[in-house]
């Protein structure tokens, strides 16, 4: 998504060597998505659900 | 101690032989290591010498597409709080691609997919996904926590 859109940053984190991150996102299961260092979700979803999810954390609406 | 054994080392020279055609910028951060397990914290780093034979293969793998510099965190200023931390971008932008630790295991496929990926300007998304990103107005920041299994 990173490379399709300027707009997309992304940072994979490995959980274990950062305790105090993963504390403070809330890391309970791998992979967790964490969007704008907001909202988040759990699980390695399908393309289409998961830039619906990650969109919707953003605040971007649905298409019209 | 090396790394990647010769097999992978060969692999990812292959892939990159096929795969990579534009240059690219990887950029590591990193601390003075240590072998200790526990360190107090802000000291030293597990994984940074690990981190840096990784980069130093991938890099080795293209060395005419994939530009490398290593920024010891403790010698210059930098921002980033977090090491090893690669970067990964095009040539002279600021980098949207980040992993924060080693990047082993499955993490590192995901180093060499990425690489391939902006090496090349192919994202291999959908059209649905395409379009459904020319929505975002503003920027996203999107985190990933993985374990290196």
């Amino acid at each position: 998504m990173a490379v399709a859109s300027p707009l997309v940053s992304a940072r994979t984190v490995e959980a274990n060597e950062f305790p105090e991150l993963s504390t403070r996102f809330g890391v309970q299961g791998v992979p967790r998505i964490v969007v704008n260092e907001l909202g988040a979700f759990v699980g390695a979803l399908p393309e289409p659900q998961f830039v619906d999810a990650v969109l919707q954390l953003a605040g971007v609406k649905s298409e019209a | 101690m090396a790394i990647l054994t010769d097999q992978v080392r060969q692999q990812v020279q292959e892939r990159f032989a096929e795969q990579l055609s534009g240059p690219v910028q990887l950029t590591l951060y990193t601390r003075p290591g240590s072998g200790r397990l526990i360190l107090p914290s802000g000291m030293g780093c597990r994984t940074c010498d690990d981190a840096r034979q990784l980069v130093e293969d991938l890099q080795h793998a293209a060395p005419d597409l994939i530009n490398l510099d290593v920024i010891d965190v403790s010698v210059q200023e930098a921002d980033v709080r977090e090491v090893p931390t690669l970067m990964l971008a095009w040539p002279g932008e600021a980098s949207r691609i980040r992993w924060l630790g080693l990047p082993a295991g499955y993490e590192f496929a995901t180093v060499v997919d990425a690489v391939e990926r902006v090496s090349s300007g192919g994202h291999g998304l959908s059209e649905a996904t395409v379009e459904a990103l020319s929505r975002l107005t503003e920027p996203v920041d999107v985190m990933v926590f993985a374990t290196p299994t």
